[in-house]
């Protein structure tokens, strides 16, 4: 099963690498992981996704509850929250292919940042099953780099 | 004030007495602060033993004690005990001294990243970059080791922290406000109600105690509560003690190197209240094989909760708590049918173990030497062999049982002693380690000499890593392979280097002489006592 957490930790060094390494030191997956900061600059958001079974997933949560950094940890549900992922891609285009490329790009919506000889950079965010399903699109005209932020995640 | 002053004194303020230590020059502003302070330091011979030695005084005081190390080298020795520490969940402070902050992350002489080295083996940590936050995080690092499910802290300092001057005046914080750590956990009255309905329908109930129990000072109200309501109780390693050994409703240790007695009584149970334990792999090999019955899992930390064993009922909470509210609710006291099977079943456990009657037999050495024990003795048992002979053999009265069980690291139990004896000088304090062990530490001889430390070592001699060899006996077809110890070193001589009297005993019949010897009088003493290398656990 999927789980996604959203966890307020305190903004200080050290603090992301006892997350990650809590993960890693119990054989816990991280999918995604996003971090930044809250309206409070004393105080980080991370959305942290993971695959497992039940007690993983209540393990995880469990284990985050336990470290002194960590504020507040919230398990979203997917039907309950909005989840969104942002997506820099560099795909290679010709000219003959251009155009079709411009015309799925809008019908998707993701936006055209730079056009080249050889290749466009895109911008796409969305749901992240969308964003998996525009990589799967654009393999057809040949993907040249990916960024993915990972997922963040609000409860609606 | 500087900041190596307001450490002091934050120490004092915590009613600290003594730490156990080793210097350097990243620490080096501490110790001036300690020089002109009542602190007593105790010097000890490598750092590893400064933490255990200060496990051992936070067990017997139940308290946090304090270790001191300095960077680098020093520090990264430190680290086994506080491993050590985090497995068995006990409160220690370590201070570690840092390079300058200003030359953090160069690589400098002496440089070791502490807090990323120990993040798994802490409780929590702390770098201090600056002087005024001294009086906070120490208050925050004694509340964190001492509060839920107790554990080391570490507070790493860099050198030029420690000689900065506070810029406000030292105020040693009352109020805490901790955001991420709320150890107080309000007992769910649902679950609770549902914990007394099953121990009220129950009809063979069976409290297995961990070492949860005592760190939770929870053995008087767990003793009143298995009495009130004849409820038998089974422990593990950690757990012992909880009730004396020879009370009748104590059905001794689980697991593999337990009683049989006990293991059956699990498995006859058809309600299992596992009290503070972790119910990991040496006293629940197979927890999976328990799912049948009813569980009750009670637990001041909920990650333990379903980490090894899904429970019917999960109570998260202060057992203290806990258990008095059950003590005072209305469940049916038990009659004596459960009991009378289980002593039933005592009786009919045969032990089937022939030793050999050469060497002196190690099941009748802590027998022998328990019943010869004062009531509140203190016993440290050092990890191998020599562990599982006293786990299984020790017979408990008021005292207590001291041993590294989560962690299993040998050389535990000189320092240890060591530590435990300075809170309770006039305890009886006895080290019982076999010859693996002791070379880990006998450099701790000096320490325990210097500051003049009344501690029995019982010796238990067989010339090999008796447990590994015991493993490669049953699992590798006897091929013994770099378990032998040999015969170096010569014990009588290390004593006699040490200042310390000697005896040894080699067969049964000089036993109860020879122990009689080690018990009496003032000071220190040591007693070897030879077993044969061929006597299994099993």
């Amino acid at each position: 099963m999927k789980g996604i957490f959203s966890v307020l930790v305190e903004n200080r060094d050290g603090v992301l690498s006892a997350v990650s390494g809590l993960f890693a030191r119990r054989g816990f997956n991280i999918d995604t992981l996003a971090v930044g900061e809250t309206e409070n600059h004393e105080i980080s958001s991370m959305t942290i996704t993971s695959t497992g079974d039940q007690r993983t997933i209540d393990q995880i949560e469990k284990q985050l509850n336990k470290n002194v950094d960590v504020i507040k940890v919230r398990r979203l549900s997917e039907s309950k929250s909005v989840c969104l992922e942002m997506m820099l891609i560099k795909v290679s285009c010709t000219l003959a292919n251009r155009a079709a490329l411009i015309d799925l790009c809008k019908m998707m919506g993701a936006n055209v940042l730079k056009v080249a000889p050889k290749y466009m950079l895109l911008e796409y965010h969305a749901h992240p099953d969308s964003v998996e399903d525009f990589i799967q699109a654009m393999k057809i005209y040949g993907i040249i780099e990916i960024q993915r932020t990972g997922t963040i995640a609000m409860q609606k | 004030m500087t900041g190596a002053q307001a450490m002091v004194r934050c120490l004092e303020e915590e009613g600290i007495t003594k730490v156990f230590g080793y210097p350097g020059v990243a620490i080096a502003p501490f110790y001036e602060g300690l020089y002109n302070s009542d602190i007593e330091h105790i010097l000890v011979r490598q750092e590893q033993n400064a933490g255990h030695a200060a496990s051992g005084y936070a067990r017997v005081s139940r308290k946090p004690a304090v270790c001191v190390v300095t960077s680098g080298p020093g520090a990264t020795n430190l680290i086994t005990a506080l491993a050590t520490a985090h497995a068995d969940s006990i409160p220690l402070i370590a201070i570690s001294g840092q390079v300058s902050s200003k030359l953090l992350g160069r690589d400098v002489f002496q440089e070791a990243d502490m807090r990323g080295a120990t993040r798994s083996f802490v409780k929590h940590s702390y770098l201090v970059k600056n002087p005024d936050d001294i009086p906070r995080v120490f208050r925050e690092a004694f509340y964190i080791a001492s509060t839920g499910r107790k554990g080391p802290v570490l507070i790493d300092i860099p050198m030029d922290v420690q000689q900065a001057e506070l810029k406000k005046s030292f105020s040693y914080p009352d109020e805490l406000l901790i955001r991420g750590y709320k150890p107080e956990i309000k007992i769910n009255p649902i679950q609770l109600r549902r914990v007394v309905s099953l121990l009220d329908q129950a009809e063979k109930p069976l409290l297995c105690a961990g070492g949860g129990v005592i760190l939770a000072d929870g053995e008087p109200v767990i003793r009143e509560f298995c009495e009130k309501f004849n409820i038998p109780l089974v422990h593990t390693m950690m757990g012992m003690g909880v009730l004396p050994k020879k009370h009748p409703l104590n059905f001794g240790m689980l697991g593999n190197n337990g009683k049989p007695y006990a293991n059956k009584a699990l498995v006859r149970a058809d309600l299992l209240i596992v009290v503070g334990a972790r119910i990991a792999d040496r006293a629940i090999p197979k927890p999976e094989n328990l799912t049948r019955r009813a569980i009750i899992h009670i637990d001041i930390d909920t990650a333990e909760i379903g980490k090894n064993i899904g429970p019917t009922v999960p109570l998260v909470g202060d057992l203290k708590e806990i258990f008095s509210l059950m003590r005072d609710a209305e469940i049916s006291r038990k009659d004596d049918s459960w009991i009378s099977e289980l002593d039933e079943i005592k009786k009919n456990t045969v032990d089937t173990r022939v030793f050999s009657d050469r060497f002196v037999d190690p099941n009748l050495l802590v027998q022998t030497l328990s019943e010869k024990l004062k009531d509140d003795a203190i016993y440290v048992a050092d990890v191998g062999q020599n562990q599982l002979w006293s786990a299984d053999n020790y017979v408990m009265k008021e005292g207590r049982f001291i041993t590294t069980g989560g962690m299993g690291t040998m050389g535990y139990s000189i320092p240890a002693a060591i530590g435990a004896k300075f809170v309770f000088p006039e305890r009886q304090t006895v080290a019982v380690c076999g010859d693996g062990a002791f070379q880990m530490s006998m450099n701790e001889l000096a320490t325990m000499r210097e500051h003049d430390v009344d501690i029995r070592i019982l010796l238990v001699r067989n010339n090999y890593l008796g447990l590994v060899r015991e493993f490669q006996h049953y699992h590798y077809d006897s091929h013994y392979e770099g378990v032998e110890l040999g015969r170096w070193p010569d014990y009588g001589k290390i004593a006699e280097a040490y200042g310390l009297p000697y005896n040894e005993v080699s067969s049964n019949s000089g036993l109860d002489e020879k122990l009689n010897w080690l018990l009496e009088g003032d000071g220190a003493r040591m007693l070897v006592c030879d077993v044969d290398s061929e006597n299994n656990v099993k």
